[in-house]
């Protein structure tokens, strides 16, 4: 599964990485794996929106190991 | 799935016969797009202009850097402005934000409505506005004058509304 973060999640992961995605069935699980990558995410990962094909997902989504997800951040612009 | 970075070449003004792309990472040029948005039924046009501030939070700041998920802010910003468009019967409704870095004192991010009577013009500007800052998928970095920077001012509705698709708006 490969993942794009932006802005913000940058400065606690590279901007572009993969990781097994059979471990990964939904967003949930997703911000766990990553949390084992880096803790000092979880504030900021717990306000991000994730998407995968440029729409919103939600917990719900069945994630695949094939999806590309991307998680953006709260919004800062203006 | 478009991952275009922000580094891409986006033009700042389309010509009148295409609506203006919705980034830009060419200054943006306010005469261009404010000629575009007249309209014989339009007895108001409203331009709202965001400005980088030379401080924040007491901090010289020397210069913005914008960053956007390309496609989603663009398909986010077209819907944002087809429902102004709607809500309000607007002739003319038109954003542009600034990706890459913008100087102090430079244009952000600009919107534009054209509408009948003012009070529709300016309460569809706010609201265009509003949702881009709260929505879109763009980012700042403050670069401060003395070297260090931050990404800074996002949107923390969340912290009310318990979700971060929910937000609210001043």
């Amino acid at each position: 599964m490969k993942i794009h973060v932006y802005a913000a999640l940058k400065d606690y992961f590279q901007p572009e990485f993969e990781v097994r995605g059979e471990l990964v069935r939904n967003t949930d699980e997703l911000k766990t794996l990553l949390l084992t990558l880096n803790d000092k995410a979880a504030e900021i990962l717990s306000a991000c929106r994730f998407a995968v094909e440029e729409g919103f997902i939600d917990n719900a989504f069945k994630l695949n190991e094939y999806d590309t997800v991307v998680i953006i951040p709260p919004s800062s612009g203006g | 799935m478009n991952m275009t970075p922000s580094s891409s070449s986006l033009p700042a003004v389309a010509d009148s016969s295409v609506a203006p792309p919705a980034l830009s990472d060419e200054p943006i040029d306010m005469v261009g797009l404010l000629s575009l948005a007249h309209h014989p039924g339009a007895g108001a046009v409203v331009l709202f202009s965001g400005e980088v501030r030379d401080s924040n939070r007491g901090q010289a700041v020397a210069f913005l850097e914008y960053e956007a998920h390309t496609a989603m802010a663009a398909s986010m910003i077209a819907e944002i402005l087809a429902t102004a468009r709607e809500r309000w019967s607007l002739h003319t409704a038109i954003a542009q934000h600034r990706v890459g870095r913008v100087d102090t004192g430079d244009t952000a991010v600009v919107v534009i409505t054209a509408s009948a009577h003012r009070s529709e013009a300016y309460a569809a500007n706010k609201y265009i506005i509003d949702r881009i800052k709260h929505e879109a998928p763009i980012w700042k970095c403050e670069h401060y004058a003395d070297g260090t920077k931050e990404w800074g001012n996002n949107c923390n509705c969340h912290t009310v509304t318990g979700d971060i698709h929910k937000h609210i708006y001043e």
